[in-house]
Protein backbone atom coordinates (compact mmCIF):
# COMPACT_ATOMS: atom_id res chain seq x y z
CA UNK A 1 0.00 0.00 0.00
CA UNK A 2 1.03 3.35 -0.69
CA UNK A 3 2.14 5.63 2.28
CA UNK A 4 0.70 8.47 0.72
CA UNK A 5 -2.28 10.64 0.94
CA UNK A 6 -2.26 12.80 -1.97
CA UNK A 7 -5.25 10.68 -3.57
CA UNK A 8 -7.79 10.82 -0.75
CA UNK A 9 -10.71 13.15 0.12
CA UNK A 10 -10.56 15.94 2.93
CA UNK A 11 -12.49 13.84 4.98
CA UNK A 12 -10.45 10.92 5.09
CA UNK A 13 -7.55 13.08 6.07
CA UNK A 14 -9.48 14.52 9.19
CA UNK A 15 -10.23 10.70 9.80
CA UNK A 16 -6.75 9.84 9.33
CA UNK A 17 -5.73 13.02 11.48
CA UNK A 18 -7.52 11.65 14.24
CA UNK A 19 -5.76 8.68 13.84
CA UNK A 20 -2.31 10.28 14.56
CA UNK A 21 -1.34 10.17 11.07
CA UNK A 22 1.50 13.08 11.15
CA UNK A 23 1.15 12.52 6.93
CA UNK A 24 -2.13 13.27 6.73
CA UNK A 25 -2.03 16.63 8.31
CA UNK A 26 1.14 17.44 6.38
CA UNK A 27 -1.43 16.28 3.32
CA UNK A 28 -3.87 18.86 4.58
CA UNK A 29 -0.73 21.39 5.02
CA UNK A 30 -0.08 20.68 1.68
CA UNK A 31 -3.59 21.46 0.43
CA UNK A 32 -4.88 24.25 2.51
CA UNK A 33 -2.14 26.29 3.97
CA UNK A 34 -1.68 28.88 1.36
CA UNK A 35 -5.60 30.31 1.62
CA UNK A 36 -5.33 29.78 5.69
CA UNK A 37 -1.76 31.54 5.48
CA UNK A 38 -3.00 34.16 2.50
CA UNK A 39 -6.17 34.81 5.10
CA UNK A 40 -4.63 35.75 7.78
CA UNK A 41 -1.82 38.04 6.73
CA UNK A 42 -4.72 39.93 4.46
CA UNK A 43 -6.46 40.46 8.02
CA UNK A 44 -3.48 41.47 10.22
CA UNK A 45 -1.46 42.98 7.51
CA UNK A 46 1.65 41.39 9.61
CA UNK A 47 3.54 37.82 8.36
CA UNK A 48 4.59 37.15 11.83
CA UNK A 49 1.32 37.17 13.33
CA UNK A 50 -0.49 35.37 10.10
CA UNK A 51 2.45 32.44 10.38
CA UNK A 52 0.77 31.99 14.21
CA UNK A 53 -2.52 31.85 13.72
CA UNK A 54 -1.70 29.08 10.36
CA UNK A 55 0.51 27.46 13.17
CA UNK A 56 -2.59 27.66 15.62
CA UNK A 57 -5.09 26.30 12.95
CA UNK A 58 -3.22 22.97 12.19
CA UNK A 59 -2.46 22.07 15.62
CA UNK A 60 -5.95 23.01 16.30
CA UNK A 61 -7.39 20.39 13.75
CA UNK A 62 -4.03 17.99 14.96
CA UNK A 63 -5.75 18.16 18.43
CA UNK A 64 -9.24 18.41 17.94
CA UNK A 65 -10.02 16.68 14.82
CA UNK A 66 -13.88 16.07 15.28
CA UNK A 67 -14.51 19.68 15.74
CA UNK A 68 -14.64 19.43 11.91
CA UNK A 69 -17.72 17.69 10.26
CA UNK A 70 -17.49 17.27 5.95
CA UNK A 71 -21.45 17.68 6.35
CA UNK A 72 -20.83 21.07 7.50
CA UNK A 73 -18.58 22.38 4.44
CA UNK A 74 -15.66 21.17 2.91
CA UNK A 75 -12.16 21.42 5.17
CA UNK A 76 -10.55 24.57 3.47
CA UNK A 77 -14.11 26.18 4.60
CA UNK A 78 -13.69 24.83 8.14
CA UNK A 79 -10.07 25.83 8.54
CA UNK A 80 -10.69 29.02 6.75
CA UNK A 81 -13.83 29.76 8.82
CA UNK A 82 -11.26 29.24 11.75
CA UNK A 83 -8.31 31.24 10.76
CA UNK A 84 -10.74 34.28 10.13
CA UNK A 85 -11.84 34.29 13.84
CA UNK A 86 -8.90 34.23 15.53
CA UNK A 87 -7.21 37.02 13.33
CA UNK A 88 -10.78 38.98 13.88
CA UNK A 89 -9.98 37.95 17.97
CA UNK A 90 -6.37 39.27 17.25
CA UNK A 91 -7.52 42.48 15.48
CA UNK A 92 -9.60 43.36 18.34
CA UNK A 93 -7.95 43.20 20.95
CA UNK A 94 -6.58 46.57 23.05
CA UNK A 95 -3.00 45.65 21.54
CA UNK A 96 -3.92 45.58 18.02
CA UNK A 97 -5.84 48.62 17.76
CA UNK A 98 -3.38 51.10 16.69
CA UNK A 99 -1.48 48.07 14.56
CA UNK A 100 -5.11 47.61 12.98
CA UNK A 101 -5.10 51.42 11.96
CA UNK A 102 -1.57 51.44 10.65
CA UNK A 103 -2.12 48.13 8.50
CA UNK A 104 -5.50 50.16 7.12
CA UNK A 105 -3.07 52.75 6.26
CA UNK A 106 -1.16 50.45 4.20
CA UNK A 107 -3.74 49.38 2.37
CA UNK A 108 -4.84 52.28 1.11
CA UNK A 109 -1.55 52.97 0.13
CA UNK A 110 -2.20 49.92 -1.83
CA UNK A 111 -5.31 50.40 -3.14
CA UNK A 112 -7.93 49.75 -0.14
CA UNK A 113 -10.03 46.83 -0.11
CA UNK A 114 -9.16 46.03 -3.75
CA UNK A 115 -9.34 42.14 -4.09
CA UNK A 116 -7.48 42.59 -7.57
CA UNK A 117 -4.69 43.32 -5.39
CA UNK A 118 -4.93 39.21 -4.07
CA UNK A 119 -3.73 36.32 -5.35
CA UNK A 120 -6.56 34.15 -6.78
CA UNK A 121 -4.76 31.28 -7.71
CA UNK A 122 -7.49 28.79 -8.21
CA UNK A 123 -10.35 28.78 -10.60
CA UNK A 124 -12.78 28.98 -8.29
CA UNK A 125 -11.56 32.18 -6.79
CA UNK A 126 -12.10 34.22 -9.74
CA UNK A 127 -15.38 32.77 -10.00
CA UNK A 128 -15.94 33.99 -6.62
CA UNK A 129 -14.85 37.14 -7.78
CA UNK A 130 -17.17 37.54 -10.56
CA UNK A 131 -19.78 36.75 -8.59
CA UNK A 132 -18.91 39.55 -6.08
CA UNK A 133 -18.56 42.27 -8.50
CA UNK A 134 -22.40 41.51 -9.34
CA UNK A 135 -23.38 42.47 -6.06
CA UNK A 136 -24.75 46.15 -5.37
CA UNK A 137 -21.69 47.95 -4.41
CA UNK A 138 -23.31 48.53 -0.56
CA UNK A 139 -23.37 44.92 -0.50
CA UNK A 140 -20.33 44.26 -1.55
CA UNK A 141 -18.55 46.60 0.40
CA UNK A 142 -19.80 45.82 4.00
CA UNK A 143 -19.48 42.23 3.22
CA UNK A 144 -15.78 42.87 2.11
CA UNK A 145 -15.18 45.39 4.73
CA UNK A 146 -16.70 43.16 7.83
CA UNK A 147 -14.66 39.92 6.58
CA UNK A 148 -11.61 41.38 4.95
CA UNK A 149 -11.58 44.33 7.41
CA UNK A 150 -12.44 42.79 10.77
CA UNK A 151 -14.90 44.71 11.23
CA UNK A 152 -18.18 44.74 13.18
CA UNK A 153 -21.03 45.38 11.45
CA UNK A 154 -21.38 48.39 13.53
CA UNK A 155 -18.16 49.76 12.92
CA UNK A 156 -18.91 49.24 9.39
CA UNK A 157 -22.11 51.65 9.55
CA UNK A 158 -19.55 54.10 11.52
CA UNK A 159 -16.91 53.88 8.50
CA UNK A 160 -19.77 53.91 5.63
CA UNK A 161 -22.38 56.51 7.52
CA UNK A 162 -24.41 54.11 7.38
CA UNK A 163 -27.70 53.21 9.59
CA UNK A 164 -26.12 49.82 11.74
CA UNK A 165 -29.77 48.32 10.73
CA UNK A 166 -28.58 48.68 6.99
CA UNK A 167 -25.47 47.28 7.26
CA UNK A 168 -26.33 43.67 8.50
CA UNK A 169 -29.01 43.87 6.10
CA UNK A 170 -27.09 44.07 3.38
CA UNK A 171 -24.75 41.63 4.82
CA UNK A 172 -26.86 39.42 5.29
CA UNK A 173 -28.67 39.83 2.02
CA UNK A 174 -25.58 40.51 -0.06
CA UNK A 175 -24.42 36.57 1.21
CA UNK A 176 -27.67 35.23 0.13
CA UNK A 177 -27.23 36.77 -2.85
CA UNK A 178 -23.82 35.97 -3.40
CA UNK A 179 -24.60 32.33 -2.82
CA UNK A 180 -27.23 32.67 -5.88
CA UNK A 181 -24.04 34.14 -8.06
CA UNK A 182 -22.42 31.07 -7.55
CA UNK A 183 -24.76 28.97 -8.13
CA UNK A 184 -25.62 30.34 -11.29
CA UNK A 185 -21.55 30.17 -12.00
CA UNK A 186 -21.58 26.26 -11.33
CA UNK A 187 -20.55 26.56 -7.60
CA UNK A 188 -23.18 24.94 -5.32
CA UNK A 189 -22.94 25.68 -1.49
CA UNK A 190 -25.20 24.28 1.17
CA UNK A 191 -28.70 22.55 0.94
CA UNK A 192 -31.46 24.11 -0.80
CA UNK B 1 -34.01 40.19 21.03
CA UNK B 2 -36.76 38.64 18.73
CA UNK B 3 -36.37 35.72 16.44
CA UNK B 4 -36.74 38.13 13.60
CA UNK B 5 -33.91 40.53 14.87
CA UNK B 6 -31.64 37.49 15.75
CA UNK B 7 -32.30 36.45 12.21
CA UNK B 8 -30.86 39.66 10.89
CA UNK B 9 -27.77 39.16 12.69
CA UNK B 10 -26.89 35.66 11.14
CA UNK B 11 -24.75 37.08 8.15
CA UNK B 12 -22.69 39.56 10.28
CA UNK B 13 -22.74 36.43 13.06
CA UNK B 14 -21.24 34.50 10.03
CA UNK B 15 -18.41 37.01 9.40
CA UNK B 16 -17.29 37.39 13.00
CA UNK B 17 -18.69 40.45 12.73
CA UNK B 18 -20.99 40.74 15.85
CA UNK B 19 -20.25 42.61 19.36
CA UNK B 20 -19.38 39.97 22.28
CA UNK B 21 -22.94 40.58 23.57
CA UNK B 22 -24.66 40.08 20.01
CA UNK B 23 -22.45 37.17 19.85
CA UNK B 24 -23.75 35.43 23.00
CA UNK B 25 -27.24 35.94 21.82
CA UNK B 26 -26.77 34.39 19.05
CA UNK B 27 -25.11 31.41 19.58
CA UNK B 28 -27.85 30.88 22.27
CA UNK B 29 -30.44 30.85 19.46
CA UNK B 30 -28.39 28.89 17.11
CA UNK B 31 -28.58 26.15 20.31
CA UNK B 32 -32.09 25.89 19.86
CA UNK B 33 -32.59 26.34 16.12
CA UNK B 34 -31.25 24.25 13.41
CA UNK B 35 -32.86 26.45 10.38
CA UNK B 36 -30.79 29.35 12.01
CA UNK B 37 -27.20 26.94 12.21
CA UNK B 38 -28.07 25.77 8.59
CA UNK B 39 -28.19 29.51 7.25
CA UNK B 40 -25.02 30.08 9.41
CA UNK B 41 -23.25 27.42 7.82
CA UNK B 42 -24.02 28.68 4.52
CA UNK B 43 -22.52 31.67 5.25
CA UNK B 44 -19.47 30.52 6.22
CA UNK B 45 -19.55 28.67 3.43
CA UNK B 46 -19.68 30.92 1.36
CA UNK B 47 -17.97 33.77 2.96
CA UNK B 48 -14.84 31.04 3.31
CA UNK B 49 -15.03 31.18 -0.59
CA UNK B 50 -13.85 34.74 -0.89
CA UNK B 51 -11.06 33.80 0.95
CA UNK B 52 -10.09 30.70 -1.82
CA UNK B 53 -6.74 31.53 -3.21
CA UNK B 54 -4.06 32.86 -1.01
CA UNK B 55 -0.44 32.94 -1.07
CA UNK B 56 2.41 29.88 -0.73
CA UNK B 57 2.71 29.32 3.18
CA UNK B 58 6.13 31.00 4.60
CA UNK B 59 9.11 28.51 4.03
CA UNK B 60 9.71 26.31 6.97
CA UNK B 61 6.23 27.11 8.96
CA UNK B 62 5.70 23.62 8.33
CA UNK B 63 8.49 22.57 10.13
CA UNK B 64 7.93 24.76 13.60
CA UNK B 65 4.18 23.12 13.13
CA UNK B 66 5.53 19.21 12.72
CA UNK B 67 8.25 20.42 15.80
CA UNK B 68 5.03 21.32 17.82
CA UNK B 69 2.98 18.15 17.02
CA UNK B 70 5.84 15.70 18.35
CA UNK B 71 6.28 17.86 21.57
CA UNK B 72 2.66 17.78 21.92
CA UNK B 73 1.81 14.40 21.22
CA UNK B 74 -1.19 12.98 23.05
CA UNK B 75 -0.98 10.80 25.86
CA UNK B 76 -3.12 7.64 25.70
CA UNK B 77 -5.87 7.85 28.28
CA UNK B 78 -6.92 5.83 31.17
CA UNK B 79 -9.17 3.57 29.87
CA UNK B 80 -9.22 1.00 27.06
CA UNK B 81 -11.91 2.45 24.96
CA UNK B 82 -10.89 2.23 21.31
CA UNK B 83 -7.60 1.15 19.65
CA UNK B 84 -5.34 3.70 18.02
CA UNK B 85 -3.29 1.30 15.59
CA UNK B 86 -1.12 4.25 14.24
CA UNK B 87 0.84 5.00 17.56
CA UNK B 88 0.94 1.12 18.95
CA UNK B 89 3.58 -0.64 19.33
CA UNK B 90 3.63 -3.57 18.01
CA UNK B 91 4.71 -6.49 19.37
CA UNK B 92 4.66 -10.02 17.68
CA UNK B 93 2.06 -11.91 18.17
CA UNK B 94 2.44 -15.20 21.13
CA UNK B 95 0.68 -17.40 18.15
CA UNK B 96 0.84 -16.12 14.70
CA UNK B 97 -1.73 -16.47 13.27
CA UNK B 98 -2.12 -17.56 9.35
CA UNK B 99 -4.53 -15.69 7.09
CA UNK B 100 -6.02 -19.23 6.72
CA UNK B 101 -6.66 -19.39 10.08
CA UNK B 102 -7.65 -15.98 10.83
CA UNK B 103 -11.37 -17.71 11.58
CA UNK B 104 -10.27 -17.49 15.04
CA UNK B 105 -7.79 -15.20 17.03
CA UNK B 106 -7.63 -17.21 20.18
CA UNK B 107 -4.89 -16.37 22.51
CA UNK B 108 -3.73 -13.64 20.24
CA UNK B 109 -0.93 -11.34 22.27
CA UNK B 110 -1.72 -8.02 20.54
CA UNK B 111 -0.59 -4.25 22.57
CA UNK B 112 -2.90 -1.68 22.17
CA UNK B 113 -3.09 1.98 22.65
CA UNK B 114 -5.97 4.07 23.28
CA UNK B 115 -7.47 7.33 21.49
CA UNK B 116 -9.21 9.96 22.24
CA UNK B 117 -12.67 9.71 21.97
CA UNK B 118 -14.73 6.39 22.40
CA UNK B 119 -17.81 7.19 20.52
CA UNK B 120 -17.70 9.89 17.72
CA UNK B 121 -20.90 12.01 17.45
CA UNK B 122 -23.64 10.96 14.62
CA UNK B 123 -22.42 13.51 12.50
CA UNK B 124 -19.20 12.07 12.37
CA UNK B 125 -20.89 9.03 11.64
CA UNK B 126 -23.25 10.20 8.74
CA UNK B 127 -19.46 11.66 7.43
CA UNK B 128 -17.88 8.23 7.84
CA UNK B 129 -20.75 6.70 5.57
CA UNK B 130 -19.98 9.37 3.07
CA UNK B 131 -15.93 8.43 3.53
CA UNK B 132 -17.35 4.65 2.89
CA UNK B 133 -18.86 5.76 -0.59
CA UNK B 134 -15.79 7.48 -1.63
CA UNK B 135 -13.57 4.57 -0.45
CA UNK B 136 -15.79 2.12 -2.57
CA UNK B 137 -16.00 4.47 -5.92
CA UNK B 138 -12.14 4.63 -5.56
CA UNK B 139 -10.66 1.86 -8.08
CA UNK B 140 -7.05 1.75 -6.08
CA UNK B 141 -9.02 0.38 -3.08
CA UNK B 142 -9.11 -2.67 -1.85
CA UNK B 143 -12.04 -4.47 -0.74
CA UNK B 144 -12.55 -6.81 2.05
CA UNK B 145 -15.80 -9.14 2.44
CA UNK B 146 -16.26 -10.17 5.89
CA UNK B 147 -18.67 -13.22 6.46
CA UNK B 148 -19.18 -15.92 9.01
CA UNK B 149 -18.93 -19.87 8.46
CA UNK B 150 -22.55 -19.91 6.71
CA UNK B 151 -22.12 -16.88 4.94
CA UNK B 152 -25.59 -15.60 6.56
CA UNK B 153 -23.70 -12.81 8.26
CA UNK B 154 -21.40 -10.00 6.07
CA UNK B 155 -19.50 -7.11 6.34
CA UNK B 156 -17.73 -5.01 3.60
CA UNK B 157 -14.79 -3.40 4.23
CA UNK B 158 -12.79 -1.05 1.92
CA UNK B 159 -8.72 0.07 2.54
CA UNK B 160 -7.75 3.09 0.24
CA UNK B 161 -3.84 3.22 -1.19
CA UNK B 162 -2.97 5.41 2.42
CA UNK B 163 -4.09 2.90 4.33
CA UNK B 164 -7.37 4.42 5.37
CA UNK B 165 -10.21 1.76 5.78
CA UNK B 166 -13.62 2.15 6.52
CA UNK B 167 -16.18 -0.91 7.60
CA UNK B 168 -19.58 -1.25 7.62
CA UNK B 169 -21.35 -3.00 9.74
CA UNK B 170 -24.54 -1.40 9.72
CA UNK B 171 -26.37 -4.87 8.67
CA UNK B 172 -25.25 -6.34 12.47
CA UNK B 173 -27.35 -6.64 15.59
CA UNK B 174 -26.98 -4.04 18.30
CA UNK B 175 -24.82 -6.15 20.80
CA UNK B 176 -26.26 -4.16 24.02
CA UNK B 177 -24.14 -2.31 26.46
CA UNK B 178 -22.54 -5.04 28.14
CA UNK B 179 -20.82 -5.75 25.12
CA UNK B 180 -18.67 -4.34 21.73
CA UNK B 181 -17.60 -5.24 18.31
CA UNK B 182 -13.46 -5.68 17.85
CA UNK B 183 -11.89 -5.49 14.68
CA UNK B 184 -8.64 -7.25 14.37
CA UNK B 185 -6.33 -7.36 11.26
CA UNK B 186 -3.86 -9.82 10.39
CA UNK B 187 -0.39 -7.36 8.95
CA UNK B 188 2.81 -8.61 8.39
CA UNK B 189 2.13 -11.69 10.31
CA UNK B 190 0.84 -9.92 13.55
CA UNK B 191 -2.47 -9.60 14.78
CA UNK B 192 -2.93 -6.08 15.37
CA UNK B 193 -6.35 -4.44 16.97
CA UNK B 194 -7.92 -2.08 14.54
CA UNK B 195 -10.37 -0.61 16.45
CA UNK B 196 -13.25 -1.47 19.54
CA UNK B 197 -16.49 -0.53 17.21
CA UNK B 198 -18.97 -0.23 19.48
CA UNK B 199 -22.34 -2.59 20.44
CA UNK B 200 -23.71 -1.02 16.99
CA UNK B 201 -21.40 0.11 14.70
CA UNK B 202 -22.79 1.75 11.37
CA UNK B 203 -19.34 2.51 9.41
CA UNK B 204 -16.19 2.99 11.27
CA UNK B 205 -12.95 4.33 10.26
CA UNK B 206 -9.57 2.36 10.82
CA UNK B 207 -6.02 2.35 9.58
CA UNK B 208 -3.52 0.09 8.51
CA UNK B 209 -0.06 -0.19 7.98
CA UNK B 210 1.66 -2.57 6.41
CA UNK B 211 0.50 -5.58 4.85
CA UNK B 212 -2.86 -6.70 5.63
CA UNK B 213 -3.97 -10.05 4.47
CA UNK B 214 -7.30 -10.58 6.52
CA UNK B 215 -9.31 -8.47 8.41
CA UNK B 216 -11.41 -10.66 11.69
CA UNK B 217 -14.28 -9.29 14.06
CA UNK B 218 -14.87 -10.45 17.10
CA UNK B 219 -17.66 -9.91 20.04
CA UNK B 220 -15.70 -8.41 23.08
CA UNK B 221 -16.99 -7.25 26.64
CA UNK B 222 -17.28 -3.76 26.05
CA UNK B 223 -14.26 -1.55 26.29
CA UNK B 224 -12.40 -3.99 23.99
CA UNK B 225 -9.39 -6.48 24.91
CA UNK B 226 -5.84 -6.73 24.17
CA UNK B 227 -5.96 -10.24 23.51
CA UNK B 228 -8.47 -12.10 22.42
CA UNK B 229 -9.93 -15.80 23.24
CA UNK B 230 -12.88 -15.28 21.51
CA UNK B 231 -13.79 -17.06 18.00
CA UNK B 232 -14.51 -14.75 15.10
CA UNK B 233 -17.83 -13.45 14.17
CA UNK B 234 -16.62 -12.58 10.43
CA UNK B 235 -13.29 -12.86 8.91
CA UNK B 236 -12.13 -12.54 5.51
CA UNK B 237 -8.80 -12.10 3.66
CA UNK B 238 -7.58 -9.70 1.33
CA UNK B 239 -7.88 -11.25 -2.44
Amino acid sequence: MRDSFSDVSDAALVLAIARYHQEALAEAYRRHAGAVFGLARRLLGDQALAEEIVQEVFLRLWNDPDRFDPLRGSLRSYLLAHTHGRAVDALRSEGSRRAREERDARRTAEGGYDVEHEVWDLATADQVRRSMRRLPDGERVAIEMAYFGGYTYREVAGRLGEPEGTIKSRIRSGLKRLRSELAIAGISVGED
Amino acid sequence: MTPDELDALLGAYALDALDEDERREVEAYLAVNPRARAEVETHREVATLMAFGGAPAPEGLWDRIAESLESRAPQPGPELARVLPVRRRRWPTAVLIGVAAAAAIAAAAVTVAVVRDPSPPPSAIDGMAQVFDQAMSDPDSTRIVLSNEDSSQRAVAVVQPGGLGVISLRSLPDLGPERTYQLWGVIDEEVISLGVLGPRPGVEPFTVEGDLTALVLTDEAAGGVTASEQPALLSGTVA
